[in-house]
């Protein structure tokens, strides 16, 4: 009945139907069991109603039992109701229905008299109007009360649940917060000063003396609507660098043909490079690295231009506005600019066409900006501490300038000569220099095709000085013809040359000759570098060399000259020749294998594609076969 | 000759007239590792350098009232280092809003014949201790922590006894005279060492007993 769910129980009689025959076959016929009216209406036959309820007490003298029930059933047949104390459990029916009986009868009398209208009248009662709609006003009151109540629990609840969402997100913004500061100081160093937070970008750390503050600050960005999705780029944190670091900057270093007109100063385009940003990236590391990019720039910048002015040289160098131009080499023009863009305004003086990528030399960029570093580095070494502590900073070897009693030559040895900028234009000149050679190099192995021209750079050079061996060989020939070797070594200034042996190009051919004739098998008769004889030339002195074959028939002579050409010329045996002067005195047959007037080779008609190949082939066809 | 090259004083005949900027503290011994600590994350970059010096302080008396003092100082980890002659003026008291103590200052190297010379000259040694710590940079600021120790027996500077159980912790920085901006720089440093150690000018005229 509570709490339990509702079981069905049911309930069933055990009625054993009383048997009335047992037919032949087994069947059991049963009595009929009474209906419910049947079963009722014997019941109320049983129940007296004469009798009242006073005469209860007789009721306790003694249990109605079937038997009893059964017999006294028999005497009430009669249809007399009488009371009998059996019928105990019906008293309480018996009394109610008579006394129902007893109401209906007294409302019968009183309809009935009312009805004639003579004794009694009915009388409607008056309906007050108002009482009737006063219970309606009130249950709408009482409604709307209650509605009332309900509405606002609901509301209190619905209050505390956005304010523990709102609370939530601004736990998360908060906690982002501070994580994205954590991740900023791994970084960056911050400082709290007061209730803001303070960050420095600049290099003073790191060694550097440029006076400017380079102090960033970290906001909180809070300018964000809660109801609206967060933004895929969204950072709870933003930082505030100084106004004269935004936007990028570098340094544009540019060798170019001395321009005539000086008027042109000053108008360097600031294209801007766009920066590469890796993904995952923060904002503020971009903006933090930019910020510290411009302002290692601008140090760059400053040192260079002060050098500039302070230091004495034979072609003063011109700074205009960010622009230092100076001549490294006459007819030639260094420029070094400050291109610093700050990204919000386009820059309309741009210049019509983009200016060339290979104008700006990005190794001596690249070597500034190391080269201030290590200025940087220099200022932080253990050399600068004072030992004793009390000392001031200084260098080590500058403090015992004193004690020692150093003249100023000692002590100019001992402070850096030289300057970023004096630095940067060794460079420059250098790399022009070594561009000049390469050139001059190609072309000509370019225009001289017999012998070969190959140049070999030397990886592992240095800011000033680089080296290339030049090989100059016969093609096909490489292993015995390798006489001439020659290294450049240039400088910031000069080129030096090393010659192996130290010789012209122009005797190489008869070198050549010579080392064939050992491979061939012929005979080196004369070899000389220098001759004396024949044509002048110009440059150097013409080289000859005479060879024999190897039975000694033949001789080829070769006089290479660096102007005059080579000029070849063989020998043949008497025998050969056309005409055979008579003379008395020579008699013996055997002279006639001695060689005797030579002619001359039409060199250019040979066969063959370079100079040692024909004449192998010249003393292949003078070798007879034997 | 301290100055940064961005800056150029100028000179005014003889050499620039330099001011050394003080502020002093100390901590207990316990307190040493966390503010080597903390002074390496705050100090420039540099490995940590460590120093001993013997430092003797000569006086010389005069007729008038205040004795004129000198100190020498040289290193026993470095003794091929030349020895430093220093001498420090008389506090400014001009103004009471500045920080740091401000002082006259003058440094001078000077060969090992020093203590010999100054004998020569007049001066008397009044005392002599040996200090070993370490030595901070930032920027222009020098930062010294170090332990003082008596020395026993006069010139032997291997028998010392320790003469507390603290560190002294010197926050110094020269400049030439006039320029004052050291001062705001070193302000800031000791707001920043605030809870390790405290460093306040102490005036040493006051300590005189």
């Amino acid at each position: 009945m509570s709490g339990g769910p509702a079981v069905t129980v049911s309930i069933e009689s055990t009625c054993e139907k009383q048997v009335q025959e047992v037919a032949l076959d087994g069947t059991e016929t049963y009595v009929p069991p009474l209906s419910m009216s049947q079963n009722l209406a014997k019941l109320a036959q049983r129940i007296d109603f004469s009798q009242g309820s006073d005469s209860e007490e007789d009721e306790v003298e003694g249990e109605p039992r079937d038997r009893e029930w059964n017999k006294q059933e028999t005497e009430e047949e009669e249809g007399t109701v009488k009371f009998q104390p059996s019928l105990w459990p019906w008293d309480s029916v018996r009394n109610n229905l008579r006394s129902a009986l007893t109401e209906m009868c007294v409302l019968h009398d009183v309809l009935s008299v009312v009805k004639e209208k003579k004794y009694m009248a009915l009388d409607p009662v008056s309906q007050d109007p108002a009482a009737n709609k006063t219970p309606q006003v009130f249950q709408l009151i009482s409604k709307k009360k209650l509605l009332g109540t309900a509405a606002q629990l609901l509301l209190k609840g619905a209050e505390k649940l956005s304010k523990s969402v709102a609370e939530n997100q601004e736990n998360r913004r908060q906690r982002d917060f501070n994580s994205e500061l954590l991740r900023l100081r791994s970084q960056w160093k911050l400082r709290k000063v007061g209730d803001k937070i303070l960050g420095d970008l600049s290099y003073r750390s790191a060694g550097s003396l440029f006076p400017h503050h380079g102090t960033f600050e970290v906001i909180k960005n809070t300018d964000i609507d809660l109801d609206k999705k967060t933004p895929e780029d969204y950072c709870p944190l933003d930082v505030q660098i100084p106004c004269d670091l935004e936007g990028s900057a570098y340094i544009k270093v540019s060798i170019q043909k001395q321009s005539p007109d000086i008027g042109d100063l000053g108008t360097v385009s600031l294209f801007r490079r766009l920066p590469k940003t890796k993904a995952g990236t923060q904002q503020w590391h971009v903006k933090l690295e930019a910020a510290q990019n411009v302002l290692l720039c601008k140090e760059i910048f400053a040192q260079l231009s002060r050098e500039a002015v302070q230091i004495k040289s034979q072609i003063p160098h011109i700074v205009v506005k960010n622009q230092i131009i100076s001549q490294p080499f006459p007819g030639l023009q260094l420029s070094i600019s400050l291109c610093h863009s700050t990204g919000e305004k386009k820059n309309h003086r741009a210049s019509p066409e983009k200016p060339k990528p290979d104008d700006h030399l990005y190794v001596l960029e690249h070597n500034l900006h190391q080269m201030m570093r290590e200025f940087h580095k220099q200022q932080l070494s253990s050399v600068v501490m004072p030992h004793p502590a009390s000392a001031p900073f200084g260098h080590k070897r500058m403090r015992l300038a004193g004690p020692m009693a150093y003249d100023k030559a000692e002590i100019s040895n001992l402070q850096q000569n030289e300057g970023l900028l004096e630095k940067i234009i060794k460079q420059a000149k250098h790399i022009f220099l070594r561009s000049r050679t390469a050139r001059t190099i190609d072309s000509l192995a370019s225009r001289i095709e017999d012998p070969q021209i190959q140049a070999h750079w030397s990886n592992i050079n240095d800011v000033y000085e680089s080296s290339v061996k030049v090989l100059i060989t016969s093609q096909g020939y490489e292993q015995i013809c390798k006489s001439i070797q020659l290294q450049l070594n240039i400088g910031v200034e000069q080129i030096r040359v090393v010659h192996r042996d130290g010789r012209v190009m122009s005797q190489h051919q008869v070198h050549a000759v010579q080392q064939l004739a050992k491979v061939m098998g012929w005979q080196v008769l004369s070899f000389s570098n220098h001759v004396g004889l024949g044509p002048v030339e110009s440059i150097g002195n013409a080289s000859a060399v005479t060879v024999a074959s190897p039975n000694g028939e033949y001789a080829i002579s070769v006089r290479n000259g660096p102007e005059s050409g080579c000029k070849v010329l063989v020998q043949f045996p008497r025998s050969q020749t056309k005409e055979l002067p008579k003379s008395d005195v020579i008699q013996d047959p055997k002279w006639s294998h001695l060689r005797g007037p030579s002619k001359e080779v039409h060199w250019s008609k040979m066969e063959g594609r370079n100079f040692v190949y024909k004449m192998e082939l010249l003393m292949a066809a003078l070798t007879p076969c034997p | 000759m301290e100055a940064p090259p961005v800056t150029s004083m100028p000179v005014t005949g003889g050499a620039v007239n330099m001011m050394e900027y003080l502020l002093q503290g100390s901590v207990l011994d316990q307190a040493l590792e966390s503010l080597l600590h903390r002074l390496r994350g705050l100090c420039d970059n540099m490995d940590p350098e460590t120093f001993t010096d013997h430092e003797l302080v000569y006086l010389l008396k005069g007729q008038q009232g205040n004795p004129f003092i000198l100190r020498a100082r040289r290193s026993l980890s470095h003794p091929t280092s030349p020895w430093h002659l220093r001498y420090l003026g008389q506090p400014e008291v001009g103004d009471k809003s500045r920080h740091a103590l401000v002082r006259n200052c003058v440094d001078v190297a000077a060969s090992h014949s020093l203590p010999e010379f100054l004998n020569e000259m007049g001066f008397r040694m009044d005392h002599e201790f040996t200090a070993n710590g370490h030595i901070f940079r930032k920027g222009v600021m020098k930062i010294v922590v170090s332990k003082l120790s008596r020395i026993l027996v006069p010139g032997n500077t291997e028998n010392t006894e320790r003469l507390s159980l603290s560190y002294l912790v010197e926050l110094s920085g020269l400049a030439p005279a006039g320029q004052d901006t050291v001062s705001e720089d070193m302000r800031s440093f000791a707001e920043q060492l605030k809870p390790l150690v405290h460093l306040e000018k102490i005036d040493p005229s006051k300590q005189r007993h």
